[in-house]
Parts: C-alpha cells; sequence; structure tokens
C-alpha cells in the first residue's frame, strides 16, 4: 500500500455512523460525533464514581487525587489565562481534557474524533466565539471595534482576516497533526506490524496527542488573554 | 473526513457545551464546594483566633495596668512606711532629748540643793566653832600671840574640813 492509498483510506473512507431521516431525506452521524458521546458518557461515569461522598474532613485518598488534580489544572489554565480572563478557566479545562481524551482513545481502538476536520473546525469555531464574546465583555462594543484599528488604521484589513485565520490555524493545526502521527503510525505498521509500532505508539498516541491538546489551549488561551488586556 | 458536515459540527458544539456542564456540575462545583466549606471554616477559626487573640491582649493590658496600680500602691505604702517611721524615730530622739534635758535640769537643780545644804551644813560647822573658840577663848587668858595661834588653829581646821 502507498501512501496516496493510505490517505484516501483515511481521508476518504466513509464516516458517517448513523443515518438519520430527515424530512425526504436523510442526514448523517459522524462516528467522531458518536465517539464524543462515548467519551461523554465515560467521563460522566467517571466523574459520579470519583466525585461521591465528598467530605470536608477526613478525606479519602480518591478525593485527595481529584482535588489535587483540579487544583493543578486549574493552575495550569490559570497561568495562561492570566488573572483577568480567570472566568474562562472552567471552559478552557473542559476543551484540554476533551482533547486530552480524544487525542489519546486511539489506545482503545477507537478513532481519534480530532481526526475529523468537523471537530476541530467545531473546537476552533468555539474557541474564536470565546476570545471575541470575552473581548467585547471586557471592552464593550465600540472599543472592541476600535480594537481592529489598532495600533494602525492601515491594518484594519488584517486584522478582520484574523477573524477568520485564527480559528482556521487552530483547527488546521490540530487536524493536521493528528491525522499525520496517523499516517506515520499506519506506515510504520506496514514496515513491521510487531514491536516496532509499541514506541512510536506511545510517542504518538499518548505523548503527541497530550502536546497537541495543551497547544491548542495555549493558543485559545493567548488569544482569549490578549482580547481582555 | 475532510468534508465539512454543519449538523456534525452543530452536533459537536452542543456535545461540547454539555461535556461543559458535565464538568462544571461533576467536578468544579463539587471540588469547589467542598474547598468553599474548607475555607470558610478556615476563616471562622482564623476568626476566632483573632477574637481570641484580641481578648488575650485586652487582658494582658489590664493586667499590666494592675501590675502598675500595685506597684504604685506599692510605693505609695512604702512611702508612707517610711514617713511613719521617720515621724517615730523623731519622736523618740526629741523625747530623748527633752527627757535627757529634763534630767540634766534636775541634776543641776539637785546639785545646787546639795550644794546649799552643804554651805548651810559648812555654815552651822563655822558658827558652832566659833562659839566653841569664843567660849574657850572667854575662859582662858591669852595673850596676842595666843589669839594669833588660836586663830591659825581654827583656820587650819576649817581647812581640813572642808577637804
Amino acid at each position: 500500500m502507498n501512501i496516496k492509498e493510505l490517505l484516501n483510506e483515511i481521508l476518504l473512507k466513509d464516516k458517517a455512523f448513523i443515518h438519520m431521516p430527515f424530512g425526504e431525506g436523510r442526514f448523517d452521524i459522524y462516528e467522531s460525533v458518536v465517539v464524543t458521546w462515548i467519551i461523554m458518557a465515560v467521563i460522566l461515569i467517571l466523574l459520579l464514581i470519583l466525585t461521591r461522598d465528598f467530605k470536608v474532613h477526613n478525606i479519602s485518598k480518591r478525593q485527595a487525587a481529584v482535588e489535587s488534580f483540579v487544583l493543578w489544572l486549574r493552575g495550569l489554565v490559570d497561568g495562561m489565562l492570566g488573572e483577568e480572563a480567570a472566568r474562562y478557566t472552567d471552559y478552557i479545562s473542559t476543551v484540554l481534557l476533551y482533547l486530552a481524551v480524544s487525542n489519546m482513545i486511539g489506545l482503545f481502538g477507537f478513532i481519534p474524533p480530532t481526526m475529523d476536520i468537523n471537530v476541530t473546525a467545531a473546537l476552533s469555531l468555539m474557541s474564536i466565539i470565546l476570545v471575541e464574546a470575552a473581548g467585547i465583555r471586557k471592552k464593550g462594543v465600540l472599543k472592541w471595534l476600535k480594537g481592529f484599528t489598532e495600533p494602525m488604521a492601515i491594518i484594519t484589513p488584517m486584522n478582520i482576516l484574523e477573524l477568520a485565520i485564527r480559528p482556521l490555524s487552530l483547527c488546521m493545526r490540530l487536524f493536521g497533526n493528528i491525522i499525520g502521527a496517523t499516517v506515520i503510525m499506519e506506515l510504520i505498521k506496514h514496515v513491521l506490524p510487531v514491536f516496532l509500532p509499541v514506541p512510536f505508539c506511545l510517542y504518538f498516541d499518548i505523548f503527541d496527542g497530550l502536546i497537541q491538546a495543551y497547544v491548542f489551549v495555549f493558543l485559545t488561551s493567548l488569544y482569549i488573554k490578549e482580547a481582555v488586556e | 473526513m475532510l468534508e465539512f458536515s454543519p449538523i456534525n459540527i452543530i452536533c459537536i458544539v452542543a456535545n461540547l457545551l454539555i461535556l461543559y456542564a458535565i464538568f462544571k456540575i461533576f467536578l468544579f462545583k463539587r471540588v469547589d464546594d467542598i474547598l468553599l466549606k474548607r475555607q470558610e471554616e478556615v476563616d471562622e477559626a482564623t476568626k476566632a483566633a483573632d477574637i481570641a487573640t484580641a481578648k488575650a491582649l485586652e487582658t494582658k493590658k489590664e493586667y499590666e495596668n494592675k501590675i502598675a496600680l500595685a506597684d504604685e500602691e506599692k510605693e505609695q505604702i512604702l512611702a508612707d512606711i517610711k514617713k511613719q517611721g521617720y515621724d517615730e524615730y523623731e519622736r523618740i530622739v526629741s523625747d530623748a532629748r527633752k527627757k535627757g534635758d529634763q534630767i540634766l535640769t534636775e541634776a543641776r537643780h539637785n546639785a545646787e540643793v546639795e550644794n546649799e545644804r552643804a554651805k548651810e551644813v559648812y555654815a552651822a560647822q563655822i558658827t558652832d566653832m566659833v562659839i566653841d573658840a569664843a567660849s574657850k577663848i572667854a575662859a582662858t587668858k591669852h595673850s596676842a600671840a595666843d589669839d594669833r595661834k588660836l586663830y591659825e588653829k581654827f583656820i587650819s581646821e576649817a581647812g581640813v574640813d572642808n577637804e
């Protein structure tokens, strides 16, 4: 199998998982959406198990671990967002956890949702809406609009273009990295199906997945921080 | 996987919002509630400790005031006692002086009385001796030389008696 065939198999395969009748036609629910539902269900069950019987005193090891994890996560995200945008910490933390789980779900035999451009597009859309909403909330509509003419009026078109470029770059970076990792892994598996994929799997499915989640969240936080300053 | 599907994008956005709600309700809020309760307890304990500290400081101040007051009282008592002691000393010394003066005056008076009495005794003795001498002279014949002898003898006797 050559790379072209491989890319065709990965990128152009039918990803519709559920066919829903709609009027005279139908619409398809993609596999990425279904995998996201699975992720949501697993996360919900895990959270229900992990956060039950929380106490103020004499806490269990489980509670201590959950509290430490939440505090660590918030510290990490707060550090990226800054004090003025601290209200968005919980959303950014959610995106970080979702991306981390999505990028690593290949370990359990699922196709990572982030391999679907619709998922990365949705995430980027949400990010840019949040960035601009944070800017409008902080500065007001007029000041926000005036912000497009800064630092000088001549670059106003550039600033307007950034509204589309930022989410596009976020979307394509994440999608490209995950697809790239998958293609490389497939090639490695074709070269030597046994032993060789193990270290690469550790890198691409775990380390690279976490790195990409962090990069996406870091850039979104940076844009929000810029918008509220 | 390169085809954009608005329905699926909307589904993912909805999923993301639901996931945010799940995390918010079942993780962040629960942890926040616990942390808040703990913080409230710590605040209450801190407040109680602050109140106790303020109370302790107030008690300490009261105690210090009492000690200062007691010191003043002690000084006052000591000063009073010293004054009383000094007055007593003055009184005793003055009494002793008065008594001494009185004893001295009495002694002088007694001495003068004794002296007067002795003088009277001498005068009586001299009178007796003069009478005695006169009667002796009257009883015997005597010359001027005998008178002189008699006179000297009287003088010497009177001197011996006076010694």
